[in-house]
């Protein structure tokens, strides 16, 4: 059985862990704490390690699911987690814009450290005031749509959703695996 | 927050200086931020925080997913010194930094008197 390490990572709230909980065939292991500072305005709980969860991908393949977790005075684990992943995921809240330059700031640390292949993927799409995709692309750095990653609208809460989002990671991972190297 | 970040300060300050032997210790939330630290030079409040919390929560998870029970302690034993971490109440939690000289059970027994005196401020 061949394993993909796949990562979640993004800001607080961007819906990492609910985006595990949604797909995870195992009961998924979460370290989240009871906020208590800034995050709470979002949330009652925060990551304060990592989430795991576990996904069958056809007869030969599982998934590893690791979510990161959003506050930045936990970089060490993004560093731990990204280490060893084989494509990563970064979900930015559609709705908050004040949050596109953390995501930028993680992306940027992600970069750093691996050269896996990244998608991105929007959530809170459905929530007033959320900026579309061309427009996100632009605040995360991306002004050339010919030469961006993919881009996929993802809600967290919805299983088929989330689905589809991790579909398109594997996908976008194996075509990168087969194209030489850029 | 009630807390009072001067009485735990100056817990973790007597208990730093007056107990031979121990490098630092910090109260931090379960969640990674500090409520009070004491620690040498150069390590960041902030990190040290951080990394208390998301230790002791994967100590939790072990705990309850392979039958360990509630988790009272975590040992972090290198060859320069030893990291502990101790639960300290719901919202709460105790760090302690102590030189490879140490000894243990002295260390032990001076980590939990501190602990009944800083558990006092917390309630
Ligand atoms: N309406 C809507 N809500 C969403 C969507 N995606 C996620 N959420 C909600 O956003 C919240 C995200 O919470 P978490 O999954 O804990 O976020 P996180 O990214 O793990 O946060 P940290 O661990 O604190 O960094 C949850 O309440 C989800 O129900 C979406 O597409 N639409
Ligand atoms: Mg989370």
């Amino acid at each position: 059985m061949e394993i993909m390490r796949l990562v979640v990572t993004g800001p607080v709230g961007a819906g990492k862990s609910t985006f595990i909980r949604s797909v995870s065939e195992i009961e998924v292991v979460d370290t989240d704490r009871r906020a208590t500072d800034d995050a709470l305005l979002i949330k009652k709980r925060t990551t304060v390690a990592f989430d795991f969860g576990r996904l069958q991908f056809g007869p030969d393949m599982a998934l590893h699911l690791y979510g990161t977790p959003g506050q930045s005075r936990f970089d060490f684990m993004w560093d731990i987690l990204i280490q060893k992943a084989h494509a990563y995921i970064l979900l930015v809240a559609a709705h908050r814009p004040h949050e596109f330059r953390e995501a930028r700031r993680i992306m940027t640390f992600m970069k750093q450290r691996s050269p896996a292949p990244m998608i991105i993927g929007l959530t809170h799409t459905d929530c007033s005031g959320a900026w579309d995709a061309a427009n996100i692309a632009l605040a995360l750095g991306y002004p050339d749509p010919a030469r961006r990653p993919p881009i996929v609208a993802v809600n967290a809460n919805e299983t088929a959703s989330v689905a589809q989002a991790v579909i398109s990671l594997v996908q976008f991972t194996w075509a990168g695996s087969l194209a030489p190297a850029t | 927050m009630a807390i009072s970040t001067e009485k735990l300060t100056n817990i973790l300050q007597s208990f730093v200086t007056s107990t031979t032997d121990i490098q630092g210790a910090a109260v931090v939330t379960p969640d990674g931020l500090p409520l009070a630290a004491c620690l040498p030079g150069g390590m960041d409040e902030e990190r040290v925080s951080a990394m208390s919390a998301a230790m002791l929560s994967l100590g939790d998870r072990i705990g309850s997913e392979l039958a360990r029970g509630g988790i009272d302690r975590i040992f972090v034993e290198g060859d320069k010194g030893y990291g502990i971490l101790t639960s300290c109440g719901e919202d709460a939690v105790f760090l302690v930094l102590a030189d490879k000289a140490a000894k243990q059970g002295l260390l032990m027994l001076e980590i939990k008197r501190t602990l009944a005196d800083l558990k006092a401020v917390l309630m």
